[in-house]
Order: C-alpha cells, then sequence, then structure tokens
C-alpha cells in the first residue's frame, strides 16, 4: 500500500462513504473544485476521514473534515501521513 | 392579504408505493379488486423469527428510484418517501423547473412511526463488531423519523415549511392534516404522507413485545378485523404521499383538485387501552366532522382503522355508532389494509389515497380475507361496492393510544378526467 493518499483513492472513498461516483481522472481535473460541488456534504467528508484513520490505523488532522476543496484535502492528509511515517 | 374566502387543501396528486403496488395505478387496482398480497415474510435475517406474514413490498429496486448518493446516506423508507414524492408530484403534474421557481412556496409534512431500522442495525452491528470509529457518519441522520422530509426537501430543493409528525400510528393523519393547516395558513403545495420500513430484523425484533401483533403463520388466517377469529394485525411497509395544495393556486395552473383535506382531529386514550378508544375514537370523529361542517348523515364511506383485536375492533365499531348513530349500520365501512397489512403511520395515508380514488371512482374497495362480521356494520367484503361518494372518513389508532379521525371531500376534477 502507497503511502500517500492518490486521487484514485479518494475517488474510490467518496463513493463508498458518500455514494458520490466522480472518476478518478475528473477528479484529477477538478482538484480545486468544491467538495459540495460533487455533492460531497460534511458527513460525507466526515466519513472519507473515519475510512482513512480506520484504513491506515492513525488520526487524521482535525482540520482534514472541514476541507472545502479535494486538492486541500489530500495536501493535510498526506502531509499527516509522511509526519507519522 | 385579505382572501376573497378562505383558503382551502385540496389534494392534486398521490404517490403510492405500497406491497400491492409500486405506483398508484397497480395500487387502486389491487386495492379495488381486493386482492390481499400478505404472505411470508422473506427478508433476509427474519425467515426463523415469530412473525411470519407481512405485507412485503416485493417490486421496488431501490437504485432505480434514486440517486446513488441517497442508496448510502438514506435508509429503505426513505427510499420509499423519495419515491412516492416523486410520483405524487408527477400525478400532480408538478415538475422541477416549476418548483424551482418558487422554492418557499412548497414545503414538506411526513409522519413516521419506525424510522430506519435497517440502516440502523447494520450501523449498530458496526459499532458492537467493529468499534465506535467503524460506524458512518450517516447513521446521525438517516435513522431518524424526520429523515424522509429532510431528504425529500433538499433533494427537490423545497425551502417551504417542513415538519415531521411523531404521533404514532395515527400520526400518518396527523400529518396530512398539518399539511393543510400550511396551506390554509399561506403554503401553497406541501408534500405530505408517510412511508415505513419495518420489516429489518431490528424492527421486526422491536415489534415482537406487541400483543396485538398477529403470529399467525397462514396469510389467509393472520389479519382478520372484525370477525370472531380476529387474532390481531399483520406489519406491512411502504406507504403514500400526496400533493396538498391551495385550491386556487392548483386552478391557477391548471392542476386537477381531486379531493379535499376538510377537517380531522385528534385524541390520545393510553396505550392499549382499547376500550377507551371508543370515546377518544369518537371524539375525533367528532372535530373531524365539525372542522368540515359535515353532519354524521353525510358520511359516504368509512376507512376503518380495523386492528383485528377483537377488543379493539369492538371499540372502533362503537365509536362509530356513537357519532353517527343509525348511519353508522348503513354507511358502507371498508379496511382495505387487510389485503397489504399495517404500514404503521403510512396505513391511514394509504387509506387517505384509497378514499380519494374511490371518491372519484364511485367504487368502494373490499376488505380482502375477511367474512362473517361479528359486529353491527356495514363492511365491505369479497368485492367492491358502487356507490356514489362526496365524502369520506379515514379512522386511524395507534398501539401508543393516540386516535384521529381524518375527513377528506370529493373534488372537483370530476370521474371523467
Amino acid at each position: 500500500m502507497s503511502d500517500r493518499i492518490t486521487v484514485e483513492e479518494l475517488s474510490e472513498l467518496m463513493k463508498k462513504a458518500a455514494g458520490v461516483t466522480v472518476p478518478a481522472d475528473d477528479l484529477q481535473q477538478q482538484q480545486d473544485s468544491g467538495f459540495d460541488t460533487f455533492g460531497v456534504d460534511s458527513l460525507g467528508l466526515l466519513g472519507i476521514v473515519g475510512e482513512l484513520e480506520n484504513r491506515y490505523g492513525t488520526p487524521m488532522p482535525p482540520d482534514a473534515e472541514r476541507s472545502k476543496t479535494p486538492r486541500q484535502f489530500l495536501d493535510l492528509v498526506n502531509s499527516a501521513l509522511l509526519a507519522g511515517a | 392579504m385579505s382572501e376573497p374566502h378562505p383558503r382551502r387543501a385540496a389534494v392534486t396528486g398521490i404517490g403510492v408505493v405500497a406491497p400491492n403496488g409500486t405506483t398508484t395505478e397497480t395500487f387502486w387496482k389491487s386495492t379495488k379488486e381486493g386482492i390481499s398480497v400478505l404472505d411470508r415474510v422473506t427478508r433476509e435475517g427474519c425467515e426463523h423469527l415469530p412473525l411470519r406474514i407481512a405485507g412485503q413490498v416485493r417490486e421496488f429496486d431501490p437504485s432505480a428510484a434514486v440517486e446513488e448518493r441517497f442508496l448510502v446516506q438514506t435508509d429503505r423508507f426513505t427510499h420509499f418517501a423519495m419515491t412516492a414524492a416523486d410520483l405524487a408530484l408527477d400525478d400532480a403534474r408538478l415538475p422541477r423547473s416549476d418548483t424551482d421557481g418558487a422554492p418557499f412556496s412548497v414545503g414538506v409534512v411526513t409522519a413516521a412511526g419506525s424510522g430506519g431500522g435497517e440502516f440502523g442495525q447494520r450501523e449498530l452491528q458496526q459499532l458492537w463488531g467493529k468499534g465506535s470509529r467503524f460506524v458512518g457518519p450517516y447513521q446521525s441522520i438517516a435513522w431518524f423519523y424526520a429523515a424522509s422530509t429532510g431528504q425529500i426537501s433538499i433533494r427537490r430543493g423545497f425551502k417551504g415549511p417542513c415538519g415531521v409528525v411523531a404521533a404514532d400510528e395515527a400520526g400518518g393523519l396527523d400529518a396530512l392534516a398539518h399539511a393543510a393547516r400550511a396551506v390554509r395558513r399561506g403554503t401553497d403545495v406541501i408534500v405530505t404522507g408517510s412511508t415505513e420500513a419495518p420489516l429489518a430484523p431490528y424492527s421486526v425484533v422491536c415489534q415482537l413485545g406487541y400483543g396485538e401483533l398477529s403470529t399467525v403463520a397462514d396469510p389467509v388466517r393472520a389479519y382478520r378485523p372484525f370477525t370472531s377469529a380476529a387474532c390481531g394485525f399483520v406489519p406491512a411497509e411502504g406507504g403514500a404521499m400526496l400533493v396538498v395544495e391551495d385550491e386556487d393556486a392548483a386552478l391557477e395552473r391548471g392542476a386537477r383538485v381531486r379531493a379535499f383535506l376538510a377537517g380531522h382531529a385528534a385524541t390520545f386514550t393510553g396505550a392499549s387501552r382499547w376500550e377507551e378508544s371508543r370515546h377518544g375514537l369518537a371524539q375525533a370523529v367528532r372535530g373531524a366532522l365539525d372542522e368540515a361542517g359535515l353532519a354524521p348523515e353525510e358520511i359516504d364511506v368509512v376507512f376503518a382503522d380495523a386492528l383485528g383485536v377483537p377488543e379493539a375492533d369492538r371499540a372502533e365499531a362503537l365509536a362509530i355508532a356513537d357519532v353517527l348513530g343509525a348511519h353508522g349500520r348503513r354507511v358502507p365501512v371498508t379496511a382495505p389494509k387487510t389485503g397489504i397489512g399495517r404500514g404503521y403511520c403510512a396505513a391511514p395515508v394509504l387509506d387517505a389515497a384509497a378514499a380519494v380514488l374511490a371518491m372519484e371512482q364511485g367504487i368502494v374497495p373490499p376488505t380482502p380475507n375477511v367474512f362473517d362480521i361479528c359486529h353491527d356494520l356495514d363492511l365491505v367484503t369479497g368485492r367492491a361496492r358502487a356507490a356514489e361518494l362526496r365524502t369520506a372518513l379515514v379512522l386511524s389508532r395507534g398501539l401508543m393510544g393516540s386516535n384521529s379521525a381524518l375527513v377528506l371531500r370529493r373534488g372537483t376534477a370530476g370521474a371523467a378526467q
């Protein structure tokens, strides 16, 4: 398993935790769009954070669930994973 | 602000997702033909439970009815509600393009008695099986009684007054009354009704403690109210949503006024105190007639609560006699729910939907599986009966002691359309 969370993994988690399908390629292109434009609400993002914490066995930064965009989110969680490694 | 006449609450759309039909048309066809669809409970995890017979909605594919995110985020009872709301709004010819322009003029009022049991069970199993970190955040909203009102309004972009009635089974009628009041106070449209999904294992186990629940294993004998063989009621899932609209607003946009919500009242007489429900139900009927401005003799058909518990059936028959007098022995009484089961809050809403259709077509649907009445009622059994129906009275009682009565009047659209 990669120690960085990729756009592909985020795309998969959005589908699993919030029921929102955005293909990884599209998500890659639209990393600066708001989560709300994809239909991911605050509970959906909270669910994604919970999945990641269970998957990687490490807490995510408290600000992660308040991220506005996929880029912001990935930057935050990946810096936390790096710091924890 | 002055009105030329008081605003009237008209029914302009009906959407049904029921055990005997997942469209209003199929529901009504089965209902008027008196077809019983009560059958073995086959939901996964329920097969070994002592509840044998129920009214399951078998012909429903949630993934075809609602978007993927609602499949993940909401329970089956909300899938039913969103689907029935779509059907009702289509029936009322009120598309999204119309409501988007005036989102504050459309609200939602639902009633729920069992909430999102299937969703809740799944997440509780995560909690006790794996730990609190494995409970998804949508658990915080999906299993609440309020979920369907919230999700319908979010999904359709409605921003008008919303409400949830958590008042026992009779709350289904109270929700319709709440909608009518909102319309009379100035909101143009309320999408209202109730759907339930109480057949997940957790929900079924919760019901096993009800003394009134029938555990008879034979589908034709399990639910026979008003007979000497009455042995309790059979539960059901599904329900109905109605579009309730200001009459003038409806006429202005060329909608069909199919019925009016003319009067309602509710009382409370205590959990399982069926003998006392006689007086509570009678008082509710008096209140509903009073609000509708009708005399007891003007009721043309009664949709009975029909609990199927001898003491409760007797109380209901006496309540009808108490208020309607001699007319109570002549007026046709029916309980189509004996063919589909009793869907808690959804049950009286399905009866209200059937009452609108019955008035439109001049047909009293029969009471399936019921023969040899042991009460002084003209219960319509066997086959449907033709009758001129200008008014209908719908009765409902809850296991926790609530009693409600709703009076509907036939609309102005007429049967021909």
